[in-house]
């Protein structure tokens, strides 16, 4: 069968390491010490629920996973729609739309440091002396911090978003879409009748990508927050990325990262039951 | 007639306010290349500046511009090359495969795009050096390849369920093999959707940075990593990443272009 | 398309010619004529300003001894990640490596660098170890006794302010800590966007760091006086309060989420009136293309308390060999790391306005006092140098992220700085 070649290559690539990493999560194997490697058992898991620091970093993962991915996946839709008719002036906005997402994330995150700097950057400077944004600036406030990196987040990627569920609306059977708009439907009818049932696999496509990925933020809040103001924006892969490569202990980072997979998982799990209700009631196939 | 013109500017009109959005810090990012580091970040932060070019020539000298662009381009395109060969056929076998199970390998693959970098980023890059292949372009196109042919064989999957099959069959009954029907009926018919993910790939390997900062060296280095690096000396500074940052924009959005022409309504005509 | 696979026949070859070479050689004559067949070492580099130089001379030192070396310049945690990768990965990726004067614990501990201990003995006349500060040898790559580094690039703690602020103000230089605090809050004018003084705030490495530095300047100390830690002290706490205050009274806004690069900028762009900062700046403060304050600035010894001994911090970097290498390697390695720490390069660095200093003839060359009036400064400092300013232990990194948080959380919010203090003293005594 010809999806056996993929299906091969994912075992040996990606099933190995991630096997090794679950068995490292049981022991204390720190990088600087490889000889002396131990069964602890579950306490690299029990270590995690027990820091404070790792606790808030599960609550600032998932709330940033959900805001960032919504509000991605609101916007996205609304300009893919918008850029949905063939025009030139569509082509164009379409492929500069896509540079947010040109630049790596870690440059990113030094852009919109660098400009929200409170004391000399392009936008935080106005905005702390016009009052709007807290003295400090918008990344050192604890209540704001991470709504800031929420916000950048849909900035990055929103327009990722828009090119997936655009190519579901270019996909979708013209003739189908001719006969509703002969048959008279309004457009509000067309949407939410016809649009938005076919492209619920898009939709599907773009949230759990996009929610896999959000889980795993990193680059942002390693350039511009550190985790902080006091833990405000500390999330699990940065966490990970600490202790794993930081301070070497690869048991403990191996635990977080296992407990991230599960997490994203039930999350993709609940995503698949969401999209077949829905598709089962708005009556697509 | 004048109520769709109305709404087709206001809709332009939004596009306008979004793209301006998108693009002025990428327009800032640009501009700190033309200007003295004194400048960059001048207080009070004003939109006027007296143009250089000392940027460019500092990252010349530091930086081998065109190796690392080559690097970059080498890295993305194989990623996406690897990803839509093997991802497509897959993808396309768990659509037409007509067993319960089919779902559960496509789950499959969609978790393996859920793992950690970090979770596989040591095992893997001492897996590498077991084989050789450290610091090559291989090793990250390997790693890049896992999670992409992950994302080409979800998306294509549910272009490929949107084909009715009846298509195929017409095809097989004139005459035409299982795979020549793949080949010339279906896959036209889903190339929005192979473009989407031929772009995804490349930009998803572009603008990675933890795994090629762990498995290349100097030689076969892509600008992520560069761009990050030089940030931070006082030579180096945001005036040659800003000045770094075109060439790591600028192709892609020329090749977005460019793919534009095809990325066009489904082909589908009236399928009875 | 196997790039590496080029590069290992080049090596191979360039080997077998060597060895042919150097089995002619007598042993003690210097390393550098040994390695007369061309080689290839890989360095891994921090971005700061001395890696825009070596990279420059780079090629002159090939062909001085045909040995090329490749400078990879990385940022500072790329950098500890990718050796310690390296070096435990057994990749033998870079030869050579600059290190961080506070990494001399983890690897020694951790065997990842040679011990040069019998190198330095061996071409000490060559090297003119007398001329090497004492206290850079012992700071940078000294741990109990163990040499897995040499010094090359070594900073010195100092205070540098703005002189015409101050004399508008009518205010001498401070002498003492207090007199620093009172001054900063003298020169603070927010609406004109002046503030008297500015540290790190951010969160991790950036603000423990710093908060270390002030922490010693003041009298506290990190360990106690039986190497374990003594986080909650009541000087630490005082120390700490004291930090917190200068932040809310005399610091820029964004003070809170600095770190070096944006406080430099900062400084550079006039808003500051004073910091402590690592001597490898300085000369970036009088170029007109990246500072607007050019020719303001003075340089002095950073205050102690009133009452408390002078202090003085030293921090750098040297140069490690990868214990993982082959003989000949180190032999090339070992001697790149003695060219670059001798007196003509180091003055190469100091002639491209880079401010590191390891060598007496150096930092006392008249010429150079001349440029640089703030050498007498270095040589004081580095004469009686400090270079346990900073814990250089093995738990360092752990440490660093402790007070990294537990300083950050006192800075942006009400926690109180004993309690923070204590929390963070019972996770480092787990450590141990």
């Amino acid at each position: 069968m010809i999806g056996l070649p993929a299906l091969l290559y994912m075992v040996l690539v990606a099933l190995w390491p991630l096997g090794q990493g679950l068995y490292y999560s049981f022991t204390d194997y720190t990088l600087t010490r490889p000889g002396r490697v131990n069964w602890v058992g579950w306490e690299n898991y029990t270590d995690m629920f027990a820091d404070p620091s790792a606790r808030r970093a599960i609550l600032n993962t998932f709330v940033f996973t959900f805001a960032a991915v919504g509000l991605q996946l609101a916007v996205g839709l609304g300009l893919a729609l918008l850029l949905w008719r063939e025009s030139r002036f569509n082509r164009i906005a379409l492929a500069l739309m896509l540079i947010p997402v040109t630049v790596t994330p870690l440059a990113v995150g030094l852009m919109f440091r660098a400009m929200l700097e409170p004391d000399f950057g392009i936008l935080g400077y106005w905005a702390r002396v016009l009052g709007l944004s807290p003295t400090r600036g918008f990344l050192a406030d604890e209540n704001l911090a991470l709504a800031t990196l929420i916000l950048i987040d849909v900035w990055e990627w929103t327009p990722l978003m828009a090119l997936i569920l655009l190519a579901g609306l270019k996909s979708l059977p013209t003739d189908i879409l001719e006969a509703a708009e002969v048959d008279g439907a309004s457009r509000f009818q067309r949407f939410w009748r016809i649009i938005v049932p076919m492209l619920l696999p898009a939709i599907f496509l773009a949230l759990v990508m996009r929610s896999m990925d959000a889980f795993k933020i990193y680059d942002s809040v390693f350039v511009t927050t550190g985790g902080g103001p006091n833990d405000a924006t500390n999330v699990l892969m940065y966490h990970a990325a600490k202790i794993g490569l930081e301070f070497f202990q690869i048991g403990a980072a191996s635990a977080v990262s296992t407990f991230m997979l599960i997490c994203v998982g039930l999350l993709a799990a609940s995503f698949v039951l969401m999209i077949r209700a829905a598709e089962s009631r708005l009556g697509a196939r | 007639m004048n109520r769709a013109r109305v709404a087709r500017h206001a809709g332009q009109g939004a596009l306008l306010v979004a793209l301006f959005v998108f693009l002025f810090p990428i327009a800032w990012l640009f501009s700190t290349a033309y200007k003295r580091a004194a400048d960059i970040f001048a207080i009070p932060p004003v939109l006027t500046f007296t143009p250089t070019l000392r940027n460019f020539e500092t990252l010349f000298e530091f930086f081998n511009v065109p190796q690392l662009t080559l690097n970059t381009i080498i890295i993305s395109f194989g990623t996406a090359i690897v990803a839509l060969t093997l991802g497509t056929p897959a993808a396309y076998a768990l659509a037409r495969l007509d067993r319960w199970w089919a779902h559960g390998i496509a789950y499959f693959f969609l978790a393996i795009r859920m793992i950690p970098p970090v979770a596989i980023l040591i095992p893997f890059y001492l897996m590498m050096r077991d084989v050789g292949l450290l610091g090559t372009y291989w090793a990250l196109i390997i790693l890049d390849a896992m999670q992409s042919t992950s994302f080409v064989v979800w998306m294509m999957f549910g272009y490929f369920r949107g084909v009715p099959k009846e298509i195929e069959e017409a095809a097989v009954v004139d005459g035409c093999t299982q795979w020549g029907a793949f080949i010339r009926i279906v896959l036209p018919t889903v190339v929005p959707g192979l473009i989407a993910s031929a772009l995804f790939c490349i930009l998803f390997a572009w603008n990675n940075f933890i795994f090629p900062s762990f498995l290349t060296n100097s030689q076969t280095r892509p600008l992520s990593v560069a761009l990050v690096s030089a940030y931070g000396s006082n030579e180096i500074n945001w005036g040659t990443m800003g000045a770094l940052a075109h060439f790591s924009v600028l192709p892609i959005v020329a090749l977005a272009l460019l793919l534009n022409r095809y990325f066009v309504q489904g082909l589908t005509r009236g399928v009875h | 398309m196997k790039p590496s696979q080029t590069t290992s026949r080049r090596m191979a070859l360039g080997m077998t010619a060597g060895l042919g070479l150097a089995a002619g050689l007598a042993t003690g004559r210097s390393a550098v004529a040994q390695t007369t067949a061309p080689m290839t070492l890989n360095m891994a580099c921090m971005n700061d300003p001395f890696a825009t130089v070596l990279v420059r001379l780079a090629p002159l030192y090939a062909q001085r001894t045909g040995v090329r070396v490749n400078v990879d310049i990385l940022s500072y945690p790329e950098l500890l990640s990718r050796i310690t990768a390296d070096f435990v990965g057994r990749t033998r990726n870079y030869d050579l490596s600059t290190m961080d004067i506070v990494w001399a614990g983890q690897f020694a501990e951790a065997g990842h660098t040679i011990e040069l201990g019998p190198m330095i003995q061996r071409d000490s006349a060559e090297i003119g170890l007398d001329d090497i500060y004492q206290a850079a040898i012992l700071g940078i790559g000294n741990f109990r006794g163990r040499q897995i580094a040499f010094p090359f690039a070594a900073y010195v703690n100092v205070l540098a302010f703005r002189r015409d602020v101050y004399e508008r103000a009518g205010l001498q230089p401070p002498q003492t800590m207090e007199e620093l605090i009172s001054s900063a809050q003298r020169l603070t004018d927010a609406p004109n966007n002046m503030y008297g003084w500015a540290a790190n705030g951010r969160r991790g490495p950036p603000v423990a760091q710093d908060w270390m530095t002030y922490n010693a300047q003041i009298g506290g100390s990190i360990l106690g006086t039986d190497g374990r830690p003594a986080i909650n002290s009541p000087a630490n706490a005082r120390s700490l309060t004291v930090y917190r205050d200068l932040f809310r009274i005399s610091a820029p806004p964004g003070a809170v989420n600095y770190d070096w690069a944006a406080r430099h900028e900062a400084f550079r762009q006039g808003i500051v009136a004073q910091h402590q900062i690592w001597t490898i700046s300085i000369p970036s403060y009088e170029n007109p293309e990246i500072s607007r304050i050019v020719g303001r600035t003075g340089i002095m010894l950073a205050p102690t308390a009133a009452g408390m001994a002078k202090r003085y911090g030293i921090g750098g970097w040297g140069l490690a060999i990868n214990a993982g290498i082959d003989e000949r390697r180190r032999e090339a390695a070992w001697g790149f790391v003695k060219w670059a720490s001798s007196a003509e390069v180091q003055r190469q660095f100091l002639d491209a306005n880079v401010g590191v200093f390891t060598r007496k003839s150096v930092v006392n060359d008249p010429a150079l006092r001349a440029r640089f009036p703030f050498l007498s400064v270095v040589d004081e400092s580095l004469t009686n140098g400090d270079a346990d300013f900073r814990p250089r232990i093995p738990q360092y990194p752990q440490i660093q992220d402790l007070l990294g948080t537990a300083v950050n959380s006192v800075l942006v919010g009400t926690a109180d700085p004993q309690r923070s203090l204590d929390d963070a003293q019972a996770r480092a005594v787990r450590l141990f």
